[in-house]
């Protein structure tokens, strides 16, 4: 059954449309992809999602619960999970205070301990620099912490804004790494990428995202077996 | 027409309304309130393109007025030179405070500039009361370099008394009704110019702009130095209208009552300043019977207009004036128009 | 000798007290990017709470200062909800937020004046007497000031950096969506800081009162003053203002006592510039998101 279920949802800034009429269904368990050119809408989907944009119209459920009218704090008690584009750490605490804050909710704070270790297990070099101040991080480790912070939390979903953004290609290759393991798990995923060609060769499903609607949505196999697509709405 | 023309013209239309007023009404009182409602007019009008136009927080503003005031009443009084000679030499050394006010502050960010310039304003104030040293010992008393808590007075006046006898105020009111008309189409030249587009495309898209050589340091100089030049005007009449400066012109009620003036006319518009300034001394006019209650009024029309109405009357105005069919066009197109309508 | 333990007994007071103000303008800034105009009426009316508490109802001390915080508090906490929140999202929030508090101060300076009359009057909350120290008598209040001042900013900083509301600020201040992602709900932090704020700024107005006397204009000064001691520190940064608080009340003191007390604070602001020409994010500001 599709745990995220989004319906003819509109949401912009200011006078400016983004998100127009767009419908997407996220099955629990799988790895979903949102991909398409910049300034279409795929961060602003995930930010209306999470509450820090206004929706305008339509409607956001989460395991069949509305969630469209929440505050963002509310929202992330209901089990959705953003790690947002760029990382935004809280640059003057070290990272063990930035994971803590993942954690900040009293349901995430009972299983703190237990996940600490989950990370430091997955992201080795966290538990290394874990005294040391977000600020003075290189920008792999930066979103080491955005997704060590998110795991943190626990929640249903985890929400991935662009992870490879400006990681040179070695660190990139680790960050998906780390993605993908994540989806072995069982964790239900959905990532917002530039690079179609290369998330298509991991996600379940691909969501093909144009001019604030969903183009197309596939199975990531068949995005890689017919080039068309990507032509048709990214060739242009 | 252009907007820049039809303000002009608005401007001179107004003006020459205003001018038959004295033949109308020849009551003092009305003439010389009207001429109260010039000088602010004048300040309000300069101080809205720093704050709205320009984007600088300054509060230094009356201390510029201040500066002109004084320097009016302290040329004529120690060097002896005539009001009209002094005025615009007084106009000149507000406009060069202006400028260092300007190097120290404009390198920072809103907030900082904001609190810069109100300290400064506070210490010139300081200067002037605490300095109680006797510089002069004129028939009335010992009296400081800056004239102290009492001030200054009996520097001279404009001419008119010889001129026009007991209508003096009339030649008062049509000096102040020229200067505001040059300050007013000053200001539409400015917001409507060159000038005024290059700070919408920085307000708008401050990296474009920077990147197409738009230097915001250097206009915002430009516009602070140029503005000073009619605030001190401003103040230097002010002292030619009274024939008395003294510290009253620091008052934090004083610059409450211009900026709410600014704030309920529209911020960054061309006419909002001068209606609130209209608005706001018919009101004051009008509670004269509740004047204790003047501060707590003022304070509550400021903070209520901020929270409930931040674009002021004149930004009323302009919605139903973007909703009318003139303006019907596609969305990307639309905020254009709209930004352009802001200035 | 003498000289130096009377200098830097009158520095440490001011300093002291101009810190406890100072913090709670830098953490409302540093949470809301609010510059909160109306901090100076605040610190009148926590003075005159505390006066009208202790004269008028004839109560003990603790009960003046506690009734003066806790009506800070209120006030602070009011101002959140009534003046900043609806304007909260406006894109000019910086500009609007600083209009709107400085009426807002204008209502509350003319509210005690309305309530109390504009004729200065004595702080009750004084201690008499002093201590001979080094040959120089300090006065038991400045050591008071101290002393609370000093209990006052290790409260905040347990707070800021031992408690859970302490952390939701500390992430608010930094990265305001951030600590949404995060499940705070930064309205209730705006409106802890405004009240906390509130409170300091009350305690603040009750200890400059007790040295000059309350009057319905005592806090347009120093608020002055607690504003060029965050931009000094650079704004929003809490540790910082503490520090520069201290700095600047010890270098009043001396400006004082060698130009004479009318031009301290123009020479403390001449210096203040120059240090903002060379550095214009303040002392320990960084260029970026540097708060607390």
């Amino acid at each position: 059954m599709s745990l995220l279920e989004i319906q003819g949802l509109e949401a912009g800034y200011g006078a400016q449309a983004v998100l127009r009429d767009l419908s997407l269904e996220i099955v629990e368990g799988s790895f979903a992809a949102l991909v398409g050119p910049n300034g279409h809408g795929k961060s602003t989907a995930l930010r209306t999602v999470s509450g820090l944009v206004r929706a305008r119209a339509g409607l956001i459920r989460l395991a069949g619960e509305r969630i469209d009218r929440l505050r963002p704090d509310q929202i992330v008690a209901a089990g959705i999970v953003h790690v947002p584009q760029g990382d935004m750490l809280f640059p003057e605490m070290t990272v063990l205070e930035n994971l803590r804050l993942g954690a900040y909710l009293p349901q995430a704070a009972t299983h703190a301990a237990n996940r600490l270790e989950e990370v430091f297990a997955l992201l080795p070099k966290l538990a290394e620099r874990k005294h040391q101040v977000a600020s003075t991080l290189s920008g792999g480790e930066r979103r080491m912490v955005g997704i060590g912070r998110g795991l943190m939390a626990g929640g249903r979903i985890l929400m991935l804004d662009e992870p490879s953004l400006g990681l040179a290609p070695i660190v990139i290759d680790q960050i998906y790494d780390i993605v993908q393991r994540l989806a072995a798990s069982g964790r239900t995923i959905l990532v917002v990428e530039e690079n179609a060609m290369r998330i298509a060769e991991m996600a379940d499903r691909m969501h093909l995202m144009d001019n604030g609607r969903i183009a197309w949505s596939g199975p990531g196999s068949e995005f890689l077996s017919r080039p068309e697509i990507l032509s048709a709405y990214l060739g242009g | 027409m252009t907007a820049r023309r039809r303000d002009i013209l608005l401007s001179l239309g107004f003006a020459a309304l205003l001018a038959l007023v004295p033949l109308v009404f020849s009551t003092r009182y009305i003439i010389s309130q009207i001429t109260v409602f010039f000088i602010w007019g004048l300040v309000v009008t300069q101080w809205n393109l720093v704050l709205g136009v320009a984007g600088i927080f300054s509060l230094a503003q009356m201390a510029l007025f201040a500066i002109g005031a004084y320097g009016t009443a302290m040329l004529a009084y120690y060097v002896g030179l005539p009001l009209l000679a002094a005025m615009p030499v007084a106009a000149l050394v507000t406009v060069a405070a202006s400028l260092l006010i300007g190097f120290a502050c404009l390198r920072l960010k809103g907030a900082y500039v904001a609190l810069l310039t109100l300290a400064i304003a506070q210490v010139i104030y300081l200067i002037v009361v605490n300095d109680t040293a006797c510089f002069t010992n004129p028939p009335s008393g010992c009296l400081p370099l800056f004239g102290g808590v009492r001030g200054f007075s009996r520097f001279g006046d404009l001419g008119f008394r010889e001129l026009l006898g007991s209508k003096f105020y009339i030649g008062h009111y049509y000096v102040g009704l020229a200067l505001l008309l040059a300050a007013q189409v000053f200001c539409i030249v400015l917001i409507r110019g060159p000038l005024g587009l290059a700070f919408r495309a920085l307000r708008d898209n401050p990296g474009y702009a920077m990147s197409r050589g738009v230097g915001k340091l250097r206009y915002q100089l430009w516009v602070f130095g140029l503005s000073a030049f009619f605030t001190g005007l401003a103040g230097a009449f002010y002292a030619a209208n009274f024939g008395v400066v003294g510290p009253i012109v620091f008052s934090v009620s004083m610059l409450l009552f211009l900026l709410a003036m600014i704030v309920v006319g529209g911020m960054g518009t061309v006419w909002g300043p001068l209606l609130g300034a209209a608005l706001l001394m018919a009101a004051d006019e009008g509670l004269r019977e509740v004047g204790t209650f003047r501060e707590i009024g003022l304070g509550l029309v400021l903070a209520v207009f901020v929270i409930l109405l931040p674009r002021g009357i004149a930004g009323l105005a302009r919605k139903t004036e973007a909703g009318g069919p003139a303006s019907r066009a596609g969305t990307g197109r639309k905020q254009v128009a709209d930004s352009s309508d802001a200035i | 000798m003498e000289i130096f333990v009377q200098v830097l007994a009158s520095g440490l007071t001011l300093g002291a007290m101009y810190a406890v103000s100072t913090i709670g303008l830098a953490l409302v800034y540093g949470a809301l990017n609010m510059l909160n105009m109306a901090q100076g009426a605040l610190l009148a009316f926590g003075g005159y709470v505390c006066f009208y508490v202790m004269q008028q109802l004839g109560l003990p001390a603790p009960v003046g200062v506690l009734a003066a915080m806790v009506v800070g508090a209120a006030l602070g906490l009011t101002i959140y909800l009534m003046v900043a929140r609806p304007m909260l999202a406006s894109p000019a929030f910086e500009t609007q937020i600083f209009i709107a508090t400085i009426g807002i101060g204008s209502v509350l300076q003319s509210v005690i004046l309305q309530l109390f009359g504009p004729q200065p009057k004595a702080q009750p909350m004084t201690l008499p007497g002093g201590v001979s120290l080094g040959g120089v008598v300090v006065p038991w209040q400045n050591i008071l000031i101290l002393a609370v001042a000093a209990a006052m900013l290790a409260g905040v900083a347990w707070l800021l950096g031992r408690t859970r509301a302490g952390l939701a600020i500390r992430a608010t201040a930094q990265s305001r969506e951030a600590a949404q992602l995060m499940g705070i709900r930064i309205g209730r932090v705006y409106a802890q800081v405004l009240a906390l704020s509130g409170a300091l700024a009350a305690l603040s107005g009750i200890m400059v009162s007790s040295l000059s006397g309350l009057l319905p204009t005592m806090g347009a000064d120093p608020m002055l003053k607690a504003f060029v001691i965050c931009v000094v520190a650079g704004l929003g940064n809490v540790p910082g203002a503490a520090i520069a608080a201290l700095l600047l009340g010890i270098l009043e003191a001396v400006i004082q006592y060698i130009f004479g007390v009318q031009y301290a604070f123009a020479i403390l602001l001449a210096l203040v510039i120059g240090v903002l020409i060379w550095r214009p994010y303040g002392l320990f500001g960084k260029r970026q998101v540097v708060r607390l």
